[in-house]
């Protein structure tokens, strides 16, 4: 048998996307916009509350038609539908991803909806100022404790969806997050917190991960000695802790009541759960409303992506133009750039979303592959950006693929309408200045006054490649629905590269090796066997502690 | 004289009868289309010790008639009062208009609340269309429960007016209510109203600061009640508004203090004091379902809990901003039944509990406490203050007394075999 990644690399297609790319190295992105009127119409698509302008990337009708071959030959379509039809796509581990199950109706998720229906019972009772502590306070403080997919998604949502809010009569409580192993953060929070009026979420999905459970077990000891409760007292567990897993026995090991527990299944990724009842610091934001709302965007985004021609089908577009940049233009990062500081966080959700799912070398059929697979992703707020890493992007060595990201209406709703004005000069200024950074990067000096005598020093080379996506709103609907949008862009780039995008085998034994560091920081000189480096750190630091 | 009073508020009844009972010929011109239902049957809007005989008997006499807004068909009048609900400033400003353009009347009184600078922007209205017409604002400082004593025989009467002849007037109008010294002082429109909101504000920062000493005292082992009198022993303290309890309620005082705080909202100090004040105060009102949560361990589903009060005083019918309310609402949060016993206030209570949950009203209070394994004693009408302690034991499925207004004797309440919690007591 033929291993995968010969099939891929020795194709007709990818020699043709080869000899294209080379072809098209001579070519400018400003000499696209100066040939082509209807440049705009022909490499953009909308869907969702969602616009996604592919015209600044380096696409000429004969590359795009390769790449949609490309899809074809890759069998997108088979993967597409074994996706959606709940096939085990995760060989690995032997078992389907279904986080799209996760956002349908309730006839065809009965299970999914008895967890949302009892999340908004809990979710309700808190932001009616009706889920009491121990002593009978209302809960005012809620604290995620979870890390990776239980921190990320949760954190960059809530904040994104800061401006919806909750039903009437509903209060927001304040939102903490905690993951940090070493206590960083949980330290800080419980010194202004009341733990008569604060709960934990406690969210993991094994229910063992150790940075989440030794934050969750601070917290406890912190709420027993200032409530003058037993460390198992089933009151204190009942009114402060409320477990999320899809381990129901280790959740009630650890303590957590029947109760107080909300499932997810094995079926749902880490990096793929803020649908399910990890995404409850969503739901205490936006309400249950906002929520289901959340839910309904990412559902019409599956549709879209089940649905669409690959040339109409964003996802699949932007994962080719991806494919195209990474593996033909040799393009090895990728910025994200919201121009909408609501978005503060999803650069580093998608590092996790991208990078977790496709920083892989070994093929579906465990063979080492021979191309590039995900690039480097980072990100900031495009404006803050300008300010630090955009020097790079304009005259550095390295080339850099950039999508900029911008909300079309802002500051509609009532609370800002003292100062709509103001805040509506600034939301224009900022959309200003991205777009205007997207044409410099494309253009280069082209798009600056021609007479213009510049010093090298000045110059922009520009064509460099970028994608914008325009949405209508920042609502839970339109955010679902471009959420939804990169889980699915994910799953088909790995398609193209024959990789299993839903395991993450690279991030188990860092774990597993650190519990036999613990025993050398605590005797440096009885371990035999370890490099001299880790020894000598270890003896270093040990010689600190008391 | 002729007099017109306008607004469905009890202000607008005391002031209407007690100008009457002084001799006046009074129009009492009501908005709302219920309250012409109950004048229009010669009840009062509301009901109150000693108010109801004297309303009844100004009817009766004739100098007082119960006039309509759509009918505006009152008598032309020399002095106007304005008494409206808060929010109704465009009602305020159509009025004044009016007024002012019919040519009998010579002075508006108003005594409305509102934000400081409302009785300005009235005159100014009138004013553009007269500019003679004098108008003054006299702040209601009626005392809920005591209306009637309270405007008759006032300690203080503040007086906003800038113009002598319309001071001349209200003085004529006031002096039977003014004769053992002079208690009117006279100040601009504004002081009168901003010293109106500083009372209710003082007042409130009492009350809540007491209800701090209160959480204070419990976990020190002392009892609030000995330190409350003998606080109020120090001439320069006084014994009154010092009363820990389950928070104040009611349509005056809550809603003065939150307009005070909106007004240093909008200026430029920072309203830290005040907002804390309310703060205490909500959380105040939920202090006896802490106590029963407490008791219980948060295992409270199912159980019954009996309520002895409603009103947010005793005295009156009214539940607006009421402690009981919050407290219902916790209880139905729980799954707790709850039943009410009140004097007065249990037809109000079923409208404001209507399409929100279930109530046991109670006409008799032992009929309240049947199985219940809670009695929350929130307002302290007579009829509770002694009550039959063996028949309580035994009609409770649990004797636990919470006592939010510290009625009862802690000692003698134990012995008679009862669970007891006050506000602050041991």
């Amino acid at each position: 048998m033929v291993p995968e990644q010969d099939v891929l690399t020795s194709s007709t297609i990818w020699s043709q996307l080869a000899d294209c790319a080379e072809k098209d190295k001579a070519l400018h992105l400003a000499n696209f916009f100066a040939s082509e009127s209807d440049r705009f119409a022909r490499y953009s698509l909308q869907a969702a509350g969602l616009l996604a302008d592919f015209s600044k990337q380096r696409l000429t009708n004969e590359s795009r038609a390769l790449l949609l071959k490309l899809a074809d030959d890759r069998q997108l379509r088979y993967w597409i539908d074994a996706f959606f039809d709940g096939a085990e796509v995760n060989c690995t581990e032997s078992r389907p991803a279904k986080h799209w199950n996760l956002r349908e109706p309730v006839d065809n998720a009965p299970a999914v909806h008895e967890q949302l229906d009892a999340m908004d019972a809990m979710v309700t009772r808190i932001l009616q100022g009706h889920w009491r502590g121990v002593l009978g306070d209302a809960i005012t403080d809620v604290v995620n404790v979870g890390v990776g997919g239980s921190e990320l998604g949760p954190l960059m949502a809530a904040f994104a969806l800061q401006s919806s809010l909750p039903e009437e009569g509903q209060l927001r409580p304040r939102l903490h997050f905690v993951s940090s192993m070493d206590g960083s953060q949980v330290s800080q929070i419980l010194q202004e917190l009341n733990p008569r009026t604060t709960l934990f979420l406690v969210s993991s999905k094994s229910f063992s991960t150790v940075d989440t459970l030794h934050n969750a077990n601070t917290a406890r000891c912190w709420l027993a000695r200032g409530l003058s409760l037993g460390h198992e007292d089933p009151s204190l567990l009942r009114c402060h802790f409320i477990g999320i897993s899809a381990n129901v026995e280790r959740m009630t090991e650890w303590g957590i009541l029947p109760e107080n527990q909300l499932r997810f299944w094995e079926w749902v990724g880490g990096r793929y759960s803020l649908w399910s009842a990890i995404g409850m610091p969503i739901a205490l934001t936006v309400g249950m409303q906002g929520f289901r709302e959340l839910l309904a965007g990412a559902h019409d985004m599956d549709q879209h992506c089940l649905t669409k021609p690959w040339e109409e089908n964003i996802p699949v577009m932007l994962a080719l133009v991806d494919v195209w940049n990474i593996n033909f233009l040799g393009i090895k990062a990728r910025a994200v750039l919201p121009y909408d500081g609501r978005l503060k966080h999803l650069p580093a959700y998608l590092a996790q979303l991208e990078m977790e799912s496709n920083g892989k070398s070994v093929s579906r059929s465990g063979e080492p592959v021979t191309y590039d697979t995900c690039p480097v992703i980072w990100g900031e707020v495009g404006p803050n950006a300008q300010h630090a890493f955009f020097q790079l992007l304009h005259q550095g060595t390295q080339p850099v693929a950039c999508e900029f990201l911008m909300t079309a209406s802002r500051y509609t709703e009532a609370v800002h309408s003292d100062s709509v004005a103001e805040l509506d000069a600034q939301h224009a200024l900022s959309n200003a200045n991205c777009l205007a950074q997207s044409r410099l990067l494309a253009l280069g000096e082209r798009a600056l006054d021609p007479s213009l005598e510049l010093p090298a020093y000045k110059r922009y080379q520009g064509n460099q490649p970028s994608t914008t996506l325009v949405l209508d709103e920042l609502s839970p609907r339109v955010l679902g629905a471009l959420l939804a949008m990169y889980e699915h862009k994910v799953f088909v780039q790995a398609v193209i590269w024959g990789i299993n995008p839903f395991d993450q085998w690279g991030v188990e034994m860092g774990k597993v090796i650190a519990t036999d560091m613990l025993a050398v920081l605590a005797e440096p000189d009885s371990v035999t066997g370890l490099d001299v480096s880790s020894v000598a750190l270890a003896r270093h630091v040990a010689g600190f502690v008391k | 004289m002729q007099i017109t009073v306008y607004g469905d508020t009890l202000c607008a009844q005391v002031t209407a009868t007690a100008m009457a009972q002084t001799g006046h010929q009074v129009s009492w011109v009501v908005v709302e289309p219920s309250s012409r239902g109950q004048l229009s049957a010669g009840r009062p809007l509301f009901r109150e010790q000693g108010l109801d005989r004297l309303f009844t008997e100004q009817l009766e006499s004739g100098r007082l008639t119960p006039c309509f807004w759509q009918d505006a068909h009152a008598e032309r009048s020399v002095a106007v009062f304005l008494a409206l609900p808060p929010g109704q400033e465009a009602v305020a400003e159509t009025i004044v208009r009016q007024e002012a353009e019919s040519c009998e009347c010579e002075v508006i009184i108003n005594q409305t609340m509102g934000p400081v600078g409302a009785a300005e922007r009235l005159r100014n209205v009138s004013q553009q269309v007269r500019g003679t017409l004098a108008l003054v604002a006299l702040p209601d400082l009626i005392q809920e429960g005591n209306a009637f004593l309270t405007f008759t025989r006032p300690d203080s009467i503040l007086l906003g007016c800038e113009e002598r002849e319309g001071e001349a007037l209200v003085r004529e109008l006031l002096r039977p209510f003014n004769r053992r010294k002079d208690v009117i002082q006279v100040m601009s429109l504004r002081e009168a109203e901003f010293s109106k909101l500083a009372i209710s504000g003082i007042l409130a920062t009492r009350i809540s600061y007491m209800n701090d000493m209160a959480s204070l005292s419990e976990s020190l082992g002392v009892d609030i009640d000995v330190v409350r009198v003998a606080m109020g022993a120090d001439p320069r303290i006084g014994e009154s508004y010092l009363y820990p309890g389950c928070g104040f309620g009611g349509p005056g005082l809550s809603r003065n203090v939150l307009a005070l705080v909106d007004a240093l909202d909008n200026r430029v100090s920072e309203p830290g004091l005040l907002e804390q004040v309310l703060q205490t105060n909500e959380r105040q009102k939920e202090v006896l379902f802490r106590k029963f949560w407490q008791f219980y361990r948060g295992d409270v589903s199912g159980k019954k809990v009996a309520l002895w009060g409603a009103a947010f005083k005793p005295g009156t019918h009214r539940v607006d901003n009421a402690p009981a309310l919050k407290v219902i609402e916790a209880l139905w949060a729980q799954g707790v039944r709850v039943a009410v016993h009140d004097p007065k206030a249990l037809s109000d209570l079923k409208e404001w509990a209507h399409g929100r949950g279930d109530l046991i009203l109670c006409d008799d209070l032992y009929e309240a406490v049947e199985d219940a394994d809670a009695l929350m004693l929130i307002t302290e009408w007579k009829p509770y203050w002694s009550p039959d302690w063996q028949r309580l034991k035994r009609q409770m499925r649990e004797p636990l007394i919470l006592d939010g207004r510290n009625i009862y004797d802690p000692g003698f309440v134990k012995e008679q075999g009862l669970v007891y919690r006050g506000i602050g007591r041991v």
